[in-house]
Formats: structure tokens, sequence, C-alpha cells
């Protein structure tokens, strides 16, 4: 299958190797939660609700120096092309749980909000690759609309290889291609990378080149998100007034 | 779940005593209904609809099936509710499990009628392709992105809009020489036909709250309810399926009271969400 | 806008969009350019002994935010104020909380903050007015006074070690409240001020803005009014009336005149913490008194027209007042 065309080098769906899809970012879609976010890369849909920080409910996981952070990811029965029952507590959504609960334990300032419980649940509505990136990035928007203390905007891009061509922002098709996918989390101020996962198997040189392409989708979101953030902020504002 | 002290109890109980209740709204009163369709793209139709801060997504999906051999010339539906967690807190792992069987099976018995099919609101014969061999499965998957109270109504509401949003490819079959070949279906990919949702009911919940009834119920209400008859109507002032919740007893005299005015009540709704359903619509054209 | 869903039709798109534009030329140009998201750097100008507080941290010897908000200075202290967050809170504030637990000798209540906050037996009057020492018997009949989900309004006294909060609720204006409803609003949009209790006089409503986002709208009670006497003798009513007899409790319920007040006020502090505007007594009054004049029902007021009129108002008002100022 022709992943890149060899005579005009876009890919399956138009676009250029290192072009990602079209991001959206959404903030406050859930009422009720303390902060919310949908996030959108193509036709990968997520929304993210964050409650907290509030007491612990469970008191003997209260840990005494820092918060608790929490993490849910569930994938409804149609976020994919064939649709398919999802029974819950299944290894990849454990998996994935624990891999965002792990990124954005590493930039929530957890020393400042000691005695107390944040929960992130992050619902897929669409999955069409990439679903572990959108989801770190909806869960930084929610966190940031719930105005809990960060170091630094964790945002998150995959990349892979196919056709001897380095592929930025894979969607479900060229996932499945079998060809690698390396997903990175960085923090992007700071410049330092969080969270690195790949499968299949690269050759060290060409893993760098992938690795950097990541960096610059990494790069790339956290300049969107930080737009919308500021945006959200400013509207905030001048709204409420002196 | 937050609770109330006795002082929000009582005056709850008195605002819908009085017909005033704590947002302004008289008992028959819905929250207006906010509809989008098309939200789910991959799905064969799908709809969002919020009714106040309860958001609520469907979405039908038609795979080719064969048909149960109990009813050979009806296709087949099956209706799945989610809680996501996103929603509430409770919500997480296990902790919405109880509430969306509850949900999905109230649902299937307002839209899909008795064991043998007979009285359903969807139309099952329209999904047969094949007699005995081949039909379309539809799912209808629903999600709970946030909660208010009245999620039955508003996900029957959404089921509805989805429904008419639907579209199920044309096929081509193809025989094949003996009776008992299995049949070579191919699906179009480019037409498709407009599911037929004029039979397709509302859902009016009717919480009782001491002495009266409302419609629409938000959490706190729902809270302080002690039984609740959710009424399946469709166009023609047909019943297409009841159920009563809480563990009070009701007096039949006051069920078929809730019932009428149930009845009352869906009428309006259902030309309130047929101008919802334009709406959307002339908006997604756009 | 977060919590309304609103259908607007075309019309009222356009005014609702020429509205906010309008609001957004009003708002200051320092207050737009000192709005910071998270990891940005904060402009200081190297002078020494500058003092980080709250929302900032220190990267490569920069002051970087870790919050999204505006950046305040005060002399020497450069801080970020977030907007939607938790409520921070204040020695002295007055919040409104809801109890969650009883627990030995205090009560934990839920106020909108990182942890539960505490409330201990001997901040609180007894029912019997008496000050003395708190004995077993009081500990046994702490449920007398206040039990799980009583809504209660009390001040901060101080922080705990662990960093939770003590209240304190001895004078005669805290205490239960009842016959109303409480509502929840982001706490960023109730202003710290000198008053939080407001007895609206006009409607017979008192009127709470607890600091930490609750908001109390409830029939009004002359002070005293609502303490522990008067409900140890409606206890034994409540008992009766659990048998659900509607026409016994009519009489106790709210009279109608003053419950359409509530729910109309109730209304406006609904629309107005949707639309994101703080918080004043005044704003509340004259959103409530914008419902009478148009003569639109009370569940109307949460509706496309209403919120629309109600843009159009504040952006006149934020005219006006930058006339008085200019």
């Amino acid at each position: 299958m022709e992943y890149v065309n060899p005579l005009t080098g876009f890919r399956l769906d138009g676009r250029r190797p290192n072009e990602m899809r079209q991001i959206r970012g959404e903030i406050g879609v859930v009422a009720k939660a303390d902060g919310s976010a949908l996030f959108e890369m193509g036709n990968t849909k997520v929304i993210a609700a964050v409650y907290g920080p509030r007491e612990v409910q469970n008191k003997g996981q209260q840990i005494n120096n820092r918060a608790l952070v929490r993490c849910e990811y569930s994938m409804a029965n149609f976020s994919t092309g064939d649709r398919r029952r999802r029974p819950k507590g299944d290894r990849r959504s454990t998996e994935i749980s624990l891999v965002i609960r792990q990124t954005m334990e590493a930039c929530i300032l957890t020393h400042l909000l000691p005695h107390s419980q944040i929960d992130i649940f992050v619902q897929v509505l669409q999955a069409d690759g990439g679903t572990r990136s959108a989801c770190i990035n909806a869960a930084t928007l929610a966190l940031a609309d719930a105005g809990i203390p960060m170091r630094d905007i964790v945002t998150s891009c995959s990349a892979g290889y196919l056709c001897s061509t380095p592929l930025l922002d894979l969607n479900y098709i060229e996932d499945s291609a079998g060809g690698p996918d390396v997903t990175v989390g960085m923090l992007a101020k700071m410049d330092k990378v969080t969270l690195l996962q790949m499968d299949a198997k690269l050759p060290m040189d060409i893993f760098e080149n992938v690795m950097q392409l990541a960096i610059e989708g990494c790069k790339a979101v956290a300049h969107y998100i930080r737009e919308v953030l500021l945006e959200h902020t400013k509207q905030l504002e001048c709204h409420r007034g002196a | 779940m937050v609770g109330l002290s006795t002082g929000e109890k009582r005056f709850i109980h008195g605002g819908i005593a009085q017909d005033l209740r704590s947002d302004g709204r008289k008992r028959l009163h819905f929250r207006p209904f906010c509809v989008e369709t098309g939200v789910i793209p991959q799905a064969n139709g799908s709809a969002r609809v919020r009714l106040g801060a309860t958001d609520v997504i469907v979405s039908i999906k038609a795979e080719l099936g064969k048909p149960s051999s109990f009813q050979p010339d009806k296709g087949k539906v099956a209706i799945f509710v989610d809680c996501s967690p996103t929603a509430a807190p409770e919500f997480e792992g296990r902790g919405g499990e109880e509430l969306s069987s509850e949900l999905s099976f109230a649902l299937e018995r307002c839209f899909l009628g008795g064991k043998t099919g007979a009285g359903a609101g969807i139309d099952l014969s329209s999904l047969i392709i094949v007699e005995g061999k081949v039909c379309w499965d539809l799912y209808i998957d629903g999600l709970v992105v946030s909660s208010d109270g009245n999620l039955l109504d508003a996900l029957a509401a959404a089921i509805k809009v989805a429904l008419s949003n639907t579209g199920i490819p044309k096929v081509n079959v193809d025989l094949g020489p003996s009776p008992d070949d299995q049949p070579e279906v191919d699906v179009s990919d480019e037409e498709f036909l407009q599911f037929d949702t004029s039979g397709v009911p509302v859902v009016v919940t009717l919480t009782k709250v001491g002495r009266h009834y409302i419609v629409d119920a938000t959490l706190e209400e729902e809270s302080q309810m002690s039984s609740a008859v959710s009424v399946s109507v469709n166009r023609h002032g047909h019943i297409c399926g009841l159920t009563k919740r809480g563990g009070a007893g009701l007096d039949p005299s006051v069920i078929l009271d809730m019932i009428s005015v149930a009845k009352h009540v869906s009428q309006n709704l259902i030309s309130v969400l047929d101008s919802e359903i334009a709406a959307a619509e002339a908006n997604a054209k756009e | 806008m977060r919590d309304l869903q609103l259908s607007l039709n075309q019309t009222q798109r356009v005014r609702l969009q020429v509205a906010l534009q309008q609001l957004q030329d009003l708002a200051s140009q320092a207050a737009a350019s000192s709005s910071v998201t998270i990891a940005d750097t904060i402009p200081v100008n190297n002078e020494d002994g500058i003092l980080k507080g709250h929302g900032t941290s220190e990267l490569d010897g920069q002051v970087v935010a870790t919050l999204c908000g505006v950046v305040e200075r005060v002399n020497k202290l450069v801080y970020v104020r977030a907007l939607r967050a938790r409520y921070k809170p204040e020695v002295g504030d007055i919040i409104v909380g809801r109890v969650i637990e009883i627990a030995f000798k205090r009560w934990r209540l839920e106020i909108n903050f990182s942890q539960d906050a505490v409330l201990m037996l001997s901040s609180m009057n007894l029912p019997d007015g008496i000050q003395r020492r708190r004995t077993a018997v009081d500990e046994l009949n702490m449920r007398s006074i206040f039990e799980e989900n009583d809504v209660i309004c009390a001040e901060v006294r101080g922080f705990q070690h662990d960093g939770s909060l003590h209240l304190q609720a001895r004078s005669q204006k805290y205490g239960k409240l009842e016959r109303g409803q409480l509502l929840t609003v982001p706490a960023y949009l109730v202003k710290r001020r000198k008053q939080h209790f407001h007895h609206l006089e006009q409607y017979g409503v008192d009127l709470i803005l607890g600091c930490n986002g609750f908001v109390w709208v409830g029939e009004h009670l002359k002070t005293g009014e609502h303490d522990m006497l008067d409900d140890q003798e409606r206890r034994p009513e409540i008992s009766k009336s659990n048998k659900i007899d509607d026409e016994e409790q009519e009489w106790t319920f709210t009279p109608l005149e003053v419950r359409h007040h509530i729910c109309r006020i109730a209304n406006a502090v609904r629309l107005l913490s949707a639309l994101g505007f703080i918080l004043t007594v005044e704003a509340i009054i004259d959103t409530t008194e914008a419902g009478f004049s148009s003569n639109i029902e009370i569940k109307d007021m949460l509706g496309p027209e209403f919120y629309v009129q109600i843009v159009e108002r504040e952006v006149q008002r934020r005219i006006s007042l930058l006339r008085k100022k200019g």
C-alpha cells in the first residue's frame, strides 16, 4: 500500500509527510466539572474533565505532602470504525490511564496541594489514530481550566516511518500499517521529554529523525494550546470587569 | 451526588406544590433543548442533545447481520447506554454500570416493543434485506457526557434525532443460484436511504414529588422523588412503552392520570423536537 | 458560554456578537497585556528583592507563571491572580458550606476548597446560648445543632497545620440556612467586600454571597430566628410530616410572593455567573429589576432574549462608568 505517493509525496489523506492534521481545542464543555476541554486532532475527538483539587475520598490513599492524581481513560462504543463493545478496565485502557496519569502528574505542582485529590477523566468520542496524544492535550487544557498549578504545558504528538519517510501525526490507517509508532510527550517551554513510547523496530539514526519530528509536532501543538488558553483567559477577564 | 438539607428539600417540595420550581419553571415545562446532528461523522447517524446541564450523545451504526430465527422478516436493533466518568466522579470504573443498564433497558422497552417485536416504535421490518438470511443490525449507542437529571428523556430525544439523521446504505443483492445459498450483498458507498422516523416515539418522564408531578426534573428534584413514571408516546398519541421507577406505591388512578398528562406534554415535545431537528439540519447544510 | 445552552436566532446572534465585541473594546488594555498562561515569563525589571507570590515559580532565573490568569503587582510582590479555580481562602472571609460529616467534636464542611473545612464544636454557639464548656452530652447532641447536608454560613478563623480551614460561627448572623436555595458560582466572581449578608427588603429575601462561590438566596429571617431554638420546636413537626401529608406541610412553605422573588434573584445570579460578570448586589438587583421591567416570565430569564439584553445593559453600564472616570 502506498502510504506516501512516490510522485507527489502526498499521504493518503493529502497531507505532506511533516504536516499535522487540523487541531482544535475548546474549553468548558462539561458544566459540572472544575475544568474540562474538548480536543480534536483530525478525526480523533476526545473530552477531558477534571474534578478537583478536592478532599481525598478514600482516606487510605491520602498522601500527606502532595496531591493524589487519578486518571481514567474510556472509549465510547462508537469511537472506532467498527463498533465494538468495550469492557471497562481492559488492559489497553488501564495502560493508557497509567500513561496519562504519569505524564500529567509530572507536570502538576502536586506539593502545593497536599491532602487533596485531582481526578482526570478522559473520554474518547472518535478514534482515528493518536488517541493517546489527543488525551494528553485535552487533559492539559482541562487542568489549566480548573486552575491547577502546573510547571509547564504538556503536549503530545506521534510520528511514524512508512515507505522510508518519517510521517508526522499518524491517522488510524497509517497506524495499522505495521510500521513503527513513536509517541512523544513533552514540556514545551522547558524543552524536556516526559513521555516516550515506541512499538515495532527502527534503526537508531532513523529513530532520532522520527523522534525529532514528533517533538516538532509537540511544539506546534503547545503553541496552539497556549493561544487557546491566552484567548480564553483574556475573555474571562474582560467579561469579569473591574 | 450532593445531598440536600431539610430546608432545601422543603423549598423544593414547596416550589413544586406552588407550581414555581427553583429555576422559575412551572411543573410541566421542559428546559430548552439544544440539538446538534452529525456529531460523529463515521457513524450512520448521530446526535447530541443538551437539556440544561444534561449532555448526551447518541450514535447509530448499521452493520450487516443475520435475522433471528424467531423473526426472519425483521432486522435487529440493540440499544446500549454508557455513563462517562466525565459526567460525575461516581461513574468511575464500574460505578456507572447500574445506571447504564437501567437506562438501556428502559430505552429498549420504549423503542423496541415486546419480545416478538410487536408494537416497536422503530419499524424493524424496514431493516430486512433478504428474508431469513440478511438484515441490518442497528446498534444505538448512547453516551452520557454530563448529567443534571432527566437522562431518559434526553437520551430518547437524542435517539429520535439521530434516527432522523441516519442514512442506511443502499444494497444490491445477488441472490445466488439456489435458495440455500448465502446471498452476496454489495453495500453502496454513496447512496443512502433516510430512515423513516414518523413512528418513533418520545419519552416523557413524570417525577412525583409530594402530591404533584413534574416534567424534566433536575438532579436535585429527582433526589426528592417518591416515584417516577416514564411514558413513551408517538406522534399519533399511542403509548409505546411504560416504566415506573421508585419504591413508593401509586394508586392506579394516579398512574392513569400521569399517563394522560404525559400524552398531553408529549405532543408539544414532539413538535419542539421536530422544529429543532429541522433547524439542526438547516445548520448542518450551511 | 459554559453553563447556559441557548439557541439564538439570527438577530440575537448578531446583537450578541456586537455587544461582546464592545465589551472587549472597553476592556482596559492593561488587563489584556498582563494576561498570562502557564509557563509564560513574567517580565520583572530585575529588581532585587522581588517577592514571587502565588501562581509563580522560578525557572532559569526568570519568573514564570504556573497558572492561567492576570499578573498583579503590589509593591515588591508579583503574583498571578487565577480566574477559574477553586476558592482561595483568607482569614475573615464569610463563606457558605455544606456539612459532609460529623466527627469527634467537629463538623466537616464542603466549601469548594482543595480540602474540607472544619467547624469545631467549641466555635459554635450552643442552643441554650450559655457560654460554657462543652460536655460529653453536647458532643452527643451535635446532630441537633447541625446534621449532615445542612447548609451553614460561617467565617474563616484560620488554617490548620495540614492546610485545611478552621471556621467559626459564633455570631448570631452565622448558622444554619433554611427556606431557600443554594447556588454554586465560580469563586472568582465574588469579590471580597465589607458586606456579604444582604437583606433585600423590597423583596423580603436574604442574599448571602459566600466568598467561596456558594450563594444563598432565601426567605428573610430576622437575625436570631434561624438559630437552634426555633429548630427544636420544628423538629417534632418534621417527623410527623415524614408521613407525607402535604396539607399539613403547606403552612410551613415559603409564601408564593417571596418565592417569586427568590426564583427571580436566583435566576439573575445564574445568568450573571454564566456570563462571567462579577457578582455584586447592585448587579444582581439590577438584573432582577430588568427582568421585572421587561415583563418576562421567571424561567425566560435564562432564555436567549434576556441573555442578549443583559449583555447589552452591561455594555451601557461600563460605557457610562468610563465616562464618569474620564
